[in-house]
């Protein structure tokens, strides 16, 4: 299978599990806004009632400075709060991934509550040793390979002549992290991706299947992968288009920009789908 | 290297036999005649590019200005702040954990001065009188950025004193300012420099501290810088010679100025330099002039903008800028000619800093530096902001010359105002800088616009609590809180101040202030006294509350209510001779007939509270008062004012009908209050705003969630 066809096969797979996506964003939100809480609290305190409420603009510079002010003692602990979120947030990800593979592997299957939390349960074990695996590959890739490549840049960056030489070596630095990062998510949604379609109960193997796999294909499963990262930024740059004109203070304007926030964050939802559908269909049309 | 193998003899001895006419001050339009009445400098300086190093020769001609002998002349030797760890620069930056701005050199990297010889004209040597000093105290006993020297006879009243001394630097490995990286040179701070003899209290030299940049007496300077000639030089003062040694591949380029205080100079071989002209008269319209005359009492000539010779030294790979430097210098000579004083000097030299020399945004008397990258934002004002604070310093610093250690906010307070006002004028709001791998964000994102005003309340509110403003510049908490006390929490008293006494009165201040004060050394109570002359008022308590004071300025709305007055109120009372007892079943009967009444019923009233309180430690003095502002349903309004004098006051109206809202000070004219959001208070809830910010934030938080859980 072609890499479009795989792609267009993910897409039409992930429109038709609406459940999952619906799963995925009730989680987001309510991470979210539960997170966002203090900060409410704070902006309903101190704005609620003044006249500054109608004038405020978002990152307001008066504002912000009362607020740093006001609580700025607070903040380590709003911080430790949202770590503490951040980290149960990601412990979340790592049980609902097995739903989300589960059901975007199961093509023709039914998307119900129960199936998926079923996948959830059936693969959190497998998906948590592949989560611990894939920091060995996170700890590979930034704490010995990006730090051979800076070693490598460094005395170049040292005595560079001009701004020039650090900025690209700099941003190249960066490309490759990028990189790396991408070839690291992709082998471990391969990995994933073989633990469900091959029922493999032994992680190793499926990481090992998933290397050869991707060791015979690699331009074009990273092309894929890329190829739907485009398709991530396509619609980030579609979001600042769209919300420019959704700047003002009115009502409608409010609710306008909140609703086409809310559906940006459905398509970044809906593209974490078409990433494992796609490359699940890719999977399938090549045996490793 | 000998300083005589490439300074050509014959330059040195025509030079020296010629020194007094040399010393000349020049023709600039501003400057006075006389040039400086009792210090004048001829530098001879050769720059060794390989071995980083300074050799100079130098001639002070002092004259005591005091009714005093003086036995003695300290002498600043600032590049000894970067010899050793042991300085006071250097411990100071070390003690701090954050902010330090000073980081010290690398092995091998470190700078320094000697003094090889100091003497008397007439050949008494003064070297074996040559100490270190530490007159800040004894915490930096081994600091050697001060020396002192004794003179065989003090030098009675008015007399002159001929020093000639030479010296040896090492140049720093860039170090606040001043230093090399490869083969680009800043110097500054370089040469041996006698401090301040104030009558009454001897020598005024501080030694060289993290936190303090400099003061000096105004002077005449003519200064031989000799380079290898590959490189292309930069400097203070106006350019009047250049003599090329073609078989030692060297040229001694010649500088001379007037009436400053300082001299800097730099060297690069890849510096393209572009030279313009400022012509008032084609950069101020006549309605300009006109209204500037009008607004300061001025008559037209006074205002008049004389033309200035600009030049820029700016990095090729930054060649793309050079109009946005050239424009926002031009918006800087003009709106600082036009509102503070014309620009006295014939030249300003705006410098691109090389890369890595650490020289950015500084500034030296006719001669500053910028800084810019090779992506920049249109709609970030950088380089513009730097270009116009630097040269700003230029009037505050430069002319009214206050003692920078003593009293930095004099300088950086008024020109951290000043800037901001010339942005606005000039640019309007500028975006907010925030650069990831060198791409502006503004390129990606759409980044909040401000004005500098904001920001510098933003800091000044955040910092009140630490330190007064007017410390001495090493006696700040940190380096944190020396920036935004100096810089910005004067700003935003200098513009609460202009917005309390209003424009016009304000525009005369700033003008009378720098013009009576141009070449001298002002105070703060010269401000003051200026202040209180022009607007007729005694400020005082401004100064002493805000300036001198660490406490908070907030006065607020406590609370804001309207009850509906009714008809009789309940309870007994007597009346003609009768005992009635008023319940509510009898009152609302009574309100009842009223309403069946011809004419309909009594019109409602509403007895509104608004209850003020100031927050704030900090109070207001003299006559000055927060208006307050209370507005009805009706669309009526009622205005009050209070002395705010009381932590707490409350204000009663019965009007038809209830209240909307109550705002205290609605014009805005306590920029300096800490809370604006207690200002006012209204009867709405949640407002739009807050809303909409509230659903950024949530969308904020859904994307770094997304992220997160992304990384699995």
């Amino acid at each position: 299978m072609g890499v479009f066809k795989a792609i267009a096969n993910g897409l039409g797979t992930s429109v038709r599990k609406p459940l999952v996506l619906a799963v995925l964003y009730a989680i987001n939100v309510v991470f979210a806004a539960a997170a966002a809480v203090p900060f409410l609290i704070i902006a309903q305190t101190e704005l609620g009632h003044s006249l500054l409420g109608s004038s405020v603009r978002p990152a307001d510079l008066m504002w912000l400075g009362e607020t740093a002010l006001k609580y700025g003692d607070a903040l380590p602990a709003l911080l430790a709060g949202l770590l503490v979120a951040a980290v149960l947030y990601l412990a979340l990800q790592v049980f609902l991934n097995g739903g989300v593979f589960g059901r975007l592997l199961d093509r023709e299957g039914s998307a119900t509550l129960a199936a998926f939390t079923g996948d959830c349960g059936r693969y959190f074990g497998r998906f948590t040793r592949i989560f611990l695996v894939s920091l060995i590959f996170l700890f590979l890739t930034f704490g010995i390979v990006l730090e051979l490549v800076s070693a490598l840049i460094g005395p170049a960056m040292k005595s560079a002549p001009t701004e020039w030489l650090p900025l690209i070596l700099s941003n190249a630095h960066f490309l490759i992290a990028l990189l790396l990062l991408s070839i690291v998510h992709m082998v471990v949604d391969y990995t994933r991706i073989a633990v469900v379609a091959d029922n493999e109960r032994r992680v190793l193997k499926a990481l090992r299947h998933a290397l050869i796999f991707l060791k015979r294909r690699f331009f074009r499963a990273w092309a894929l992968y890329l190829l739907i990262v485009g398709a991530a930024l396509a619609g980030t740059i579609g979001l600042s288009a769209v919300l420019g004109p959704l700047g003002g203070p009115g009502t409608a304007t409010v609710i306008a920009a909140f609703a086409v926030m809310q559906i940006y964050i459905l398509f970044r939802l809906l593209v974490r789908m078409l990433f494992v559908a796609a490359q699940a269909e890719f999977y399938r049309s090549h045996p490793y | 290297m000998s300083i005589k193998r490439t300074l050509p003899v014959c330059l040195l001895a025509a030079a020296l036999l010629v020194l007094p006419a040399a010393l000349q001050p020049s023709q600039d339009p501003g400057v006075p005649a006389a040039g400086a009445p009792g210090l004048r400098y001829e530098i001879w300086v050769e720059l060794d590019d390989a071995e980083k190093t300074l050799l100079g020769k130098e001639e002070i001609v002092w004259t005591n200005p005091t009714a005093e002998a003086v036995p003695d002349m300290l002498l600043h030797l600032y590049w000894n702040a970067f010899k050793n760890e042991d300085s006071a620069f250097l411990r100071e930056a070390a003690a701090e954990s954050m902010f330090s701005r000073g980081d010290a050199p690398e092995d091998g990297e470190w700078g320094w001065i000697d003094i090889t010889d100091i003497r008397l004209a007439d050949g008494s040597d003064l070297k074996p009188t040559l100490h270190y000093v530490t007159p800040d105290g004894p915490e930096h006993p081994d600091d050697q950025t001060v020396a002192r020297v004794l003179f065989p006879a003090p030098v009675r009243p008015g007399e002159s004193v001929r020093i000639r001394l030479e010296f040896r630097s090492k140049v720093p490995r860039t170090v606040a300012r001043s230093g090399y990286y490869r083969d680009s040179f800043f110097i500054a701070q370089w040469f041996p420099k006698p401090g301040v003899y104030e009558a009454g209290k001897g020598w005024n030299a501080h030694a060289y501290h993290q936190n303090s940049e400099f003061f000096a007496d105004f002077a005449d300077f003519v200064v031989h810088i000799d380079v290898p000639s590959r490189f292309v030089v930069g400097s203070s003062g106006k350019q009047t010679g250049a003599v090329v040694d073609g078989a030692a591949g060297r040229t001694t380029y010649t500088y001379r100025q007037a009436m400053v205080h300082d001299f800097a100079w730099t060297a690069d071989p890849r510096y393209i330099k572009i030279e313009r002209d400022f012509i008032g008269a084609r950069e101020v319209t006549p309605g300009e002039y006109a209204e500037t005359a009008e607004r300061l009492g001025l008559p037209l000539e006074e205002v008049r903008l004389p033309d200035v010779r600009m030049t820029l030294l700016i990095a090729p790979e930054h060649k793309g800028q050079i109009e946005r430097h050239f424009r926002a210098l031009r918006a800087a000579l003009k709106y600082y000619g036009l509102w503070y004083g014309p620009y006295p000097y014939e030249t300003v030299t705006m410098v691109d800093p090389p890369f890595r020399t650490g020289s950015g945004g500084m500034e030296y008397p006719t001669l500053f530096t910028a800084g810019t990258r090779v992506l920049a934002s249109r709609n970030v004002l950088s380089p513009e902001g730097v270009i116009v604070h630097e040269f700003g310093h230029g009037y505050w610093y430069g002319l009214a010359a206050n003692n920078e250690f003593e009293a930095a906010w004099l300088d950086e307070g008024f020109n951290t105002y000043s800037t901001g006002k010339v942005l606005a004028k000039a640019y309007g709001p500028g975006a907010m800088s925030f650069v990831f791998k060198g791409f502006p964000l503004d390129w990606f994102l759409r980044l909040p616009r401000n004005f500098d005003f904001e920001l510098n309340r933003a800091a000044a509110i955040n910092t009140v609590r630490y330190d007064p403003v007017t410390a001495w510049s090493w006696d700040f908490y940190n380096s944190g809180s020396y920036g935004a006390n100096v810089y910005m929490r004067a700003a935003t008293l200098l513009e609460t101040l202009e917005r309390l006494l209003g424009e016009p009165v304000w525009s005369r201040i700033m003008r009378t202030y720098h013009m009576r004060y141009r070449f001298k050394h002002p105070t703060k109570s010269d401000f003051i006294a200026v202040v209180n002359e022009l607007s007729g008022k005694d400020m005082t308590w401004f100064f002493d509350e805000l300036l001198e004071g660490t406490e908070a300025f907030d006065y607020g709305i406590a609370s804001v209510s309207s009850a509906k007055v009714p008809l009789r109120l309940r309870g007994v009372y007597d009346a003609d001779g009768a005992r009635t007892e008023w319940t509510d079943k009898k009152i609302a009967e009574l309100e009842k007939t009223g309403a069946d009444a011809p004419g309909g019923p009594p019109q409602a009233a509403y007895r509104t509270t608004v209850v003020l309180r100031r927050f704030g430690e900090a109070r207001l003095g003299g006559d000055a008062r927060v208006e307050v502002l209370v507005r009805f349903k009706d669309g009526t309004t009622e205005t009050r004012a209070w002395d705010g004098q009381a932590r707490w006051a409350r204000l009663e109206f019965v009007k038809p009908a209830e209240v909307a809202s109550a705002e205290i000070d609605p014009s805005g004219v306590w920029l300096i209050d800490e809370n604006l959001a207690n200002n006012s208070r209204g009867a709405d809830g949640l407002r739009r705003n807050v809303v909409k910010m509230i659903s950024q934030q949530l969308f904020l938080l859904q994307n770094l969630f997304h992220f997160i859980g992304s990384w699995i």
